[in-house]
């Protein structure tokens, strides 16, 4: 016997409302077990069904693209679960172990290598990789490659402006001198992301000496982080971070902005001329650019220095390196699971897997050597033909963040870097010399401690 | 030998007493135990790991000590400490001003028919769902944030709100909207309760304003103050996924919490003791709070009120018309505050995702509903599935189990020392972290083979709600009248009777457990995360990942957000007031 209550009314509704949850998830449920997806999902929410399960780092479109991948291969005997990660890769070495990792670190390769099965032979017969990528040979299948010595610029405020791609660094500098005289922001730097920012200090660092950047690679580092090239390095940098209005926003905005909304700064709301980042910002850009047509691309510029002191070394551009390999995880269990991640691998190795990713989305360079040049864009196409056909002279190295381990992470040289900016930022070049020593004294214990 | 006495055929029979009496106690079964013994087993999932844990903090390399305590030292560490007491103080505040509003609202007639639905709404929502909400209305780029985009109309320039220091702004409004609901409703069913004579009484002696407050209001309403104390004090020194969600990387750092900074702790591979030391210090904050909160609920755990509703009053005086003035005054915008990012979320959803990232949920172009497709192709439609599953089987063994144990508590007889102790014990349990126990169960998973299976997190979710489901049915039973209960342990009623009149009275705490129970399943995000890892948490699978770049795929997140909630706003609405009425059972003078 229901009691009466003071609001009879209420009841009805209550009723109606209940009743109205209870049909809502009724027809959920038949409408998604009704269908053979909701089938063949229902057996794999209840853990029936063979799959293999494949950690990314990739996440909304980066991770349809990668579907798209998938899709390619046509009706598999396994089902494929691809389970995004984002920046926490690492975890996937945890306990619960996925059967593949897309791994975009090396750097962690080698670390966990008595987690990894060796690739077996017949995987990628010949071997049709560029050289950098030796040191992961017997572990890794390289899937994609980056080339994060790229800036990305909006054609028509250079052109307003009369100004062209700068061939070096001093020429850059006097560029972002004049963009900011004449009230435009050069620069949408996107510190909330730290790997742009350990980007950027790669490349300057390649730029300047590659000995000593290849010297700081563990372990057993040649090079120490106290070299006074570190310290140039930081200080170049500093100059062109500090001179005031560079930074589109100042320095508390580009500490919240992650890369695709440093992309729209430029693109999309055009508040800003540049955006220094990899060739994967080309899907971003196409995405939210007002006008696709005013995009161009220019290479980093050699690092000759600026107007307080000049840089040593190599009088060629920097060309630094990324890419995801993919590995084998060893597992106690399911040898029929372990045949189909193999499967999965020598699929992936074959050089017309990635062009669904290639033409569909954009922004993917194929480490596989043999994938067809013509099938890439235009803007990307001359970067593809440079990592093809590297000119022997020009300081070609891999992103040094992702192979110093947790020294290069979230709570090392990216935190370093963020801290350096806020540091720096529009401060003038009086700020600089010191914010740098700081920078490098932080690195260097940093890394005493990691020893 | 027969006696008659008023036509009654009495005999006697009995014996002769030999010897001296005996002092002894009565015969106790054992029987009754078992009944308890179902919520023990599934309560040490919790009460083991939190046992190694402990244990864990206090074994250092140098054998047993205090060594692992010197994690505290850390910059960090100290900084999260001194945050989280500043979110104690937050919900100290939030508590008072939702005494305030729920006073001057009290009595308006018709406020509450609009304000109603608008409170319960937030509650239902999840925390990351309300991080999200609150980090697109901050939106540092004036182009897509509504909070800049009005200060940039203004003042020409805006503060960066994501930046350390006003982003505790956007993260006390998070918090402070999520519960606001919760408080108000309370507290108004509290004020609903208090019988009108005595009102009346007190106003024909004159007393007023402070004095009144002091005399009749707060007594009152102490044991609700002290529900709500607990329940958000504890909230506040566990928060984990809002702040997860709100702040980008960069400044986690600067809006660190105790508990977010265990989980970058572990992360970053730190020696298992020291991790475990720091569990266990915010374990000790969160559990003295509890135990000063349930000595203010003394006299409410001890002494069940009656249940059953008063009958309908007499007609009740109307309030004065500034009464009514200043009731809508406060009541209205309170009611916008609470729909305002339900409404950013809907919008900013119904926008294309390219759109959603360039500008905000009030520009024109790009409506449509393509952001749910692309919710629905990062596996939307699958992790709803598997989240009701979850939530279901979850609910319905907290419910089997409790309410056995529940009736064992109050009517079984048990000594009052062991009651007293199993229910301080649930308290401690209820408000147990999740860090206490994450770290031990995911390797006790990890090794048994059940990682990353919905087995296991509904394990989790049962063993962690099973406490408080206890305290709420106990109190429940214990409140029914004893002569029903006597009779029904003694066979004189009818089975059906007892069951009509037992579900009459406790009807509204069991339907308050199950819905409660649902709801928290449902929208959780830290257990999936730190015992499942990222991967395993159906919901968190598809919200975390793509908030991953979050300013530029605000329309997917907000889609998977609005589709998300959909289940548990219904839910709650629906059984709002006898949620209410379960919760504050006992507490009516």
């Amino acid at each position: 016997m229901p009691s009466p209550g003071p609001f009879p009314g209420r009841f009805s509704r209550r009723r109606f409302l209940a009743g109205s949850a209870g049909a809502a998830a009724a027809v959920a449920g038949t409408a998604v077990a009704g269908t053979a997806a909701g089938c063949a999902a229902a057996a794999d929410v209840l853990g029936l069904g063979r799959t293999v399960r494949v950690a990314v780092t990739w996440s909304a479109e980066e991770l349809q693209a990668f579907r798209a991948v998938l899709d390619g291969f046509g009706d598999l005997p396994y089902a494929i679960d691809l389970v995004p990660l984002g920046d926490d890769i690492s975890a996937a070495f945890g306990p619960q172990r996925p059967d593949i990792i897309m791994l975009p670190q090396p750097g962690l390769v080698t670390e966990n290598h008595d987690k990894l099965q060796p690739l077996p032979d017949q995987v990628s017969p010949g071997w049709p990789y560029a050289a950098v990528w030796s040191p992961v040979s017997s572990y890794g299948l390289p899937f994609k490659m980056t080339d994060k010595s790229t800036v990305w610029y909006r054609k028509s405020v250079f052109a307003e402006y009369g100004l062209d791609p700068p061939p070096s660094w001093s020429k850059w500098l006097n560029l972002n001198a004049r963009l900011a005289r004449a009230g435009v922001a050069p620069l949408a730097v996107a510190a909330a992301d730290g790997w742009t920012l350990t980007d950027i200090f790669e490349n300057v660092l390649l730029g300047i000496s590659p000995q000593t950047y290849e010297g700081l690679v563990p372990p057993n580092p040649r090079a120490r982080w106290t070299d006074p090239v570190v310290a140039q390095a930081f200080r170049l940098l500093g100059r062109m971070w500090a001179a005031p209005g560079t930074l589109a926003g100042g320095v508390n905005r580009s500490l919240v902005q992650q890369f695709p909304e440093a992309v729209v700064e430029v693109f999309g709301h055009q508040k800003a001329a540049m955006v220094i980042s990899a060739d994967f910002a080309e899907p971003v850009i196409r995405r939210y650019a007002i006008d696709p047509g005013d995009v161009g691309v220019f290479p980093f510029p050699v690092i000759d220095g600026d107007d307080q002191e000049r840089a040593g070394g190599s009088r060629q551009p920097p060309l630094v390196v990324g890419g995801d390999v993919a590995v084998l995880l060893k597992h106690a269990g399911d040898t029929a699971v372990d045949d189909y991640a193999v499967n999965l691998v020598t699929r992936l190795a074959n050089e017309e897997a990635p062009l669904p990713w290639i033409t569909g989305h954009g922004g993917f360079l194929a480490a596989n050597l043999k994938t067809p040049i013509a099938s890439y864009s235009d803007l990307l196409k001359p970067l593809a033909e440079q990592l093809a056909r590297p000119n022997v002279e020009q300081p070609i190295a891999f992103d040094l963040s992702d192979r110093l381990g947790a020294l290069g992470g979230s709570e090392g040289l990216w935190r370093v870097l963020q801290d350096f900016l806020v540091a720096v930022g529009g401060r003038g070049p009086t700020a600089v010399p010191d914010a740098a020593d700081i920078a490098v004294r932080r690195l260097n214990d940093l890394a005493l401690l990691r020893r | 030998m027969p006696l008659l006495i008023n036509g009654l055929r009495v005999e006697v029979v009995g014996r002769e007493i030999t010897g001296r009496p005996v002092p002894g106690r009565p015969r106790r079964s054992y029987w009754p135990y078992l009944r308890g013994l179902p919520s023990l087993a599934l309560a040490s999932v919790l009460i083991i790991p939190i046992a190694v844990t402990t244990v864990g903090a206090f074994r250092t390399k140098h054998g047993v000590g205090l060594g692992n305590f010197g994690v505290l030292t850390n910059a960090g560490a100290g900084r999260a400490l001194l945050h989280s007491l500043i979110w104690v103080a937050v919900a100290v505040a939030l508590i008072a001003a939702g005494f305030g509003i729920a006073m001057l609202g009290h009595r308006v007639s018709g406020l509450w028919r609009i304000l109603q639905p608008t409170l319960v709404v937030p509650f239902a929502i999840s925390g990351l769902v309300a991080g999200a909400a609150f980090r697109i209305i901050f939106d540092p780029a004036p182009e897509r944030g509504t909070v800049t985009a009005v200060v940039t109309a203004v003042f020409h320039s805006s503060p960066v709100w994501l930046s350390p220091g006003f982003i505790w702004v956007v993260l006390v409004s998070a918090f402070c909207w999520g519960w606001l609901g919760y408080v108000v409703s309370l507290f108004r069913a509290g004020l609903e309760a208090i019988p009108d004579d005595l009102a009346r009484a007190v106003k024909v002696d004159g007393l007023r304003g402070w004095r009144r407050l002091r005399v009749v209001e707060l007594p009152i309403l102490l044991p609700i103050f002290g529900i709500i104390g607990l329940t958000l004090v504890v909230a506040a020194v566990r928060l984990f996924d809002l702040i997860l969600i709100t702040a980008p990387g960069a400044m986690q750092a600067d809006a660190d919490v105790l508990a977010l900074h265990w989980w970058r702790t572990t992360n970053a591979g730190e020696d298992s003791g020291r991790s475990a030391a720091l569990a266990l210090v915010l374990f000790a904050v969160v559990a003295v709070l509890a135990v000063l909160g349930m000595r203010g609920l003394r006299r409410h755990w001890a002494m069940p009120e009656s249940a059953i509703p008063p009958s309908a009053q007499p007609s009740r005086p109307l309030p004065s018309r500034n009464r009514k003035v200043l009731g809508l005054a406060v009541g209205v915008p309170v009611s916008v505050f609470c729909a305002f990012p339900v409404l950013v979320l809907l919008l900013t959803a119904l926008h294309e995702p390219a759109a959603a990232g360039l500008h905000g949920w009030w520009s024109s172009h790009g409506l449509g509903l393509s952001s749910f497709g692309a919710a629905v192709n990062a596996g939307l439609l699958r992790a709803l599935v598997s989240n009701l599953l979850i939530a279901v089987v979850a609910t319905m063994l907290v419910l089997a189990v409790a309410v056995r144990t529940a009736f064992l508590l109050a009517w079984g007889g048990l000594p009052q020392r062991l009651t007293r102790t199993v229910v301080i014990a649930c308290v401690v349990l209820a408000v147990t972290p999740v860090q206490m126990y994450a770290a031990p169960l995911r390797e006790a998973f990890a090794y048994s083979g059940l990682a990353g299976l919905r087995i296991s997190l509904v394990l989790v979710h049962a063993a962690a709600g099973l406490p408080f489901a206890i305290l709420l049915l106990r109190v429940a039973f214990a409140s029914a009248p004893a002569s029903l209960v006597a009779e029904a342990l003694q066979g004189q009623a009818r089975r059906s009777a007892v069951i009509t009149r037992v579900r009459q009275t406790c009807g509204p705490a069991l339907t308050a457990v199950a819905v409660l129970q649902f709801v928290l399943a449902w929208n959780d995000f830290t257990v999936g995360f730190l015992i499942g890892g990222p991967g395993a948490t159906p919901l968190s699978l598809v919200l975390w990942g793509e908030a991953r770049q979050f300013a530029t795929s605000a329309g997917t997140v907000a889609a998977a957000a609005v589709v998300s909630s959909i289940v548990p706003v219904v839910l709650l609405l629906a059984y709002w007031p006898t949620v209410v009425r379960g919760l504050t059972v006992g507490t009516r003078p």
